[in-house]
């Protein structure tokens, strides 16, 4: 019987700050995973919390963790040094599907700390470019030091991903957008009917993008989101996850807005 | 020919089975743990990490067998229905690993009428001082090849009505249990605003719930520093961190989301996850509530409510 709980240790071969709350750790491991699933992370005598992969799933060296300091697990995280060893186990969950995204637009919109998927996504496209229409990212931060993407953006941008950056809070000398990433609707030109939109980021962004979308002719099937719990097993035991009759861990945490917008909780 | 036990043997046989095995008597006292407790404990270490070796440290090997005896039938039929749980989708090895070393010898006080769910050797009551007992694996008959255990041509065969118990017919009707509950929480039943207000938010009810299972995990550090264990142990989600992630977001805010989510789970998910609700109609939640909450009241009332305006609507169509 396969102790589906083990962890495995991972050497942190770099850390990067990415905004003066959040940093990423690069795990000196290769994770076989698709784009939207997500790892058990762990640091001994602390715990284990979900994180997605913010790497190219092509990425035979190492996978990226993105970590914002908020409870116990990722503050303990944030105090890590180069060459420490924290905790893994997954990946889990079901990952975007990437066959049925073939051949269309994708329009991806995120907030704040919802990039890591759509990262890996992106870098899935990238590899695959022809495979795909037009690519769109739409990501919304407080302030300009929130961007946690600013040295991808141009990457990005050289692969033909149109990425497109707003704030709530602007500094002096921002030339993005100011304001909610549903203000940046008017900048996607794709066409509804074959187009997918993708999304990762807080509760209410997903709730007002959904608002957005559906008048331009986005149906529920081709609104993927990817939903965020407290989850402590990732093997749908332990219930933290649970939201209507679908477990975060099991079923999702990438679903069709449909299986989950009419959830009870 | 008839396996037979006496009565006034059991004591001896205990004794003898608890060279080899330890074992639980639950006939002797009242156990408010219910065998859930024993195979999914309030808290157990899951992993040892030793930070001087950096490497994981193996867990000791499994001691004696052990032997939970005396359960009923209803607490059989909830440790069939938590290895169903425990197994599908994905096993949950610690769980698995604890119920493959145990060993179940059920005891009913009334005649057997349907076909039993699990356990090893069941003691069927046939007269006032003798059971038949019926060996469900290897390791039932293991047992039953000790010699308080005779072979009888002719026992005396009475028989035992079941005693009456409400909420176990209820839990029965899963199908119109998932309905009628899904329904109350949809047509905003006042029920789920009163339970709020009665409800503690305790969580008792899970914890001697023989089929609540639902657990969080945390590590625990030794004093000298020099191992941390990665634990598990009973949560409930009742309670109101259940659902709260780091940033402070909870999903489900209110003890009304709550205690509904409790029953939601028993008897909504769970009919459409395994099939059946899962309740086997123990009592251990009315008997064990401070607030005194009757679930088995409050099933009837929604179901009532639920029946009427079904009939309601059917009348006017």
């Amino acid at each position: 019987m396969k102790n589906l709980y083990q962890p495995q240790s991972v050497k942190i071969e770099k850390i990067e700050a990415l905004s003066p709350s959040v940093r990423l750790l690069r795990l000196k491991k290769r994770l076989n995973f698709v784009p939207g699933q997500f790892v058990l992370a762990g640091l001994w005598g602390y715990g284990e919390a979900p994180f997605g992969p913010a790497s190219s799933p092509y990425q035979k060296q190492y996978f990226d963790l993105i970590i914002r300091k908020g409870g116990t697990i990722s503050s303990a995280f944030h105090s890590l040094k180069k060459g420490d060893e924290i905790t893994i186990r997954g990946p889990y969950g079901n990952g975007f599907p990437l066959d049925f995204f073939k051949g269309k637009d994708v329009v991806m919109v995120s907030g704040g700390c919802g990039i890591p998927p759509i990262a890996s996504l992106i870098e899935y496209f990238i590899k695959n470019r022809k495979n795909f229409g037009r690519l769109y990212l739409a990501y919304g931060a407080i302030t300009p030091d929130d961007i946690l993407i600013k040295n991808r953006v141009s990457r990005w941008q050289k692969f033909g991903v149109e990425v497109i950056l707003t704030v709530d809070n602007p500094t002096p000398g921002w030339r993005g957008h100011t304001g909610f990433v549903t203000e940046l609707m008017g900048e996607i030109k794709v066409n509804p009917l074959d187009a997918v939109a993708v999304m990762c980021g807080p509760g209410p962004m997903a709730a007002a993008m959904e608002k957005k979308l559906k008048p331009l002719g986005f149906t529920d099937r081709r609104i993927f989101v990817s939903e965020e719990r407290k989850m402590q097993c990732g093997i749908g035991k332990c219930q933290h996850c649970a939201t209507g009759e679908k477990y975060v861990c099991l079923d999702g945490p990438v679903f069709n807005y449909d299986e989950i917008d009419k959830n009870w909780d | 020919m008839i396996l037979v036990l006496e009565k006034s043997n059991i004591p001896k046989l205990l004794e003898i089975l608890s060279r080899k095995y330890s074992v639980i008597n639950y006939q002797k006292n009242e156990i408010a743990l219910s065998p859930k407790g024993y195979l999914l404990p309030p808290k157990e270490k899951l992993f040892s990490y030793s930070f001087k070796r950096k490497k994981i440290i193996d867990s000791p090997k499994l001691k004696k067998k052990l032997l939970l005896f005396g359960l009923d039938l209803i607490d059989i039929e909830a440790v069939d229905q938590l290895d169903e749980i425990m197994t599908k989708p994905k096993e949950d090895y610690f769980y698995l690993r604890k119920r493959k070393n145990t060993i179940i010898i059920g005891v009913a006080e009334h005649s057997i009428s349907v076909p039993i769910a699990a356990g090893d050797l069941i003691l069927e009551k046939i007269n006032e001082n003798e059971y038949r007992a019926i060996s469900l694996t290897e390791n039932g008959e293991k047992i039953v090849k000790n010699k308080f255990f005779k072979k009888e041509k002719n026992p005396e065969i009475l028989t035992y009505p079941e005693e009456k118990n409400g909420l176990r017919g209820l839990v029965k009707d899963s199908e119109l249990l998932a309905e009628a509950v899904a329904w109350s929480w949809s047509k905003n039943h006042p029920i789920w605003d009163r339970l709020e207000k009665i409800c503690l938010g305790c969580g008792i009810c899970t914890y001697v719930c023989p089929l609540c299972y639902c657990f969080s995990a945390e590590d625990e550090l030794e004093l000298d520093g020099s191992a941390g264990h990665r634990c598990r142990y009973w949560d409930a989600c009742t309670l109101n961190n259940f659902s709260k992630i780091a940033g402070g977001k909870n999903f489900r805010p209110s003890l009304k989301n709550r205690y509904y989510n409790w029953f939601y789970h028993k008897f909504v998910r769970a009919y459409k996850e395994y099939g059946k609700s899962q309740c086997v109609g123990c009592g251990r939640c009315q008997k064990y509530c401070p607030a005194e909450i009757d679930i088995e009241k409050v099933l009837l009332e929604i179901i009532k409510d639920y029946k009427n305006e079904k009939s309601l609507s059917a009348s006017i169509s």
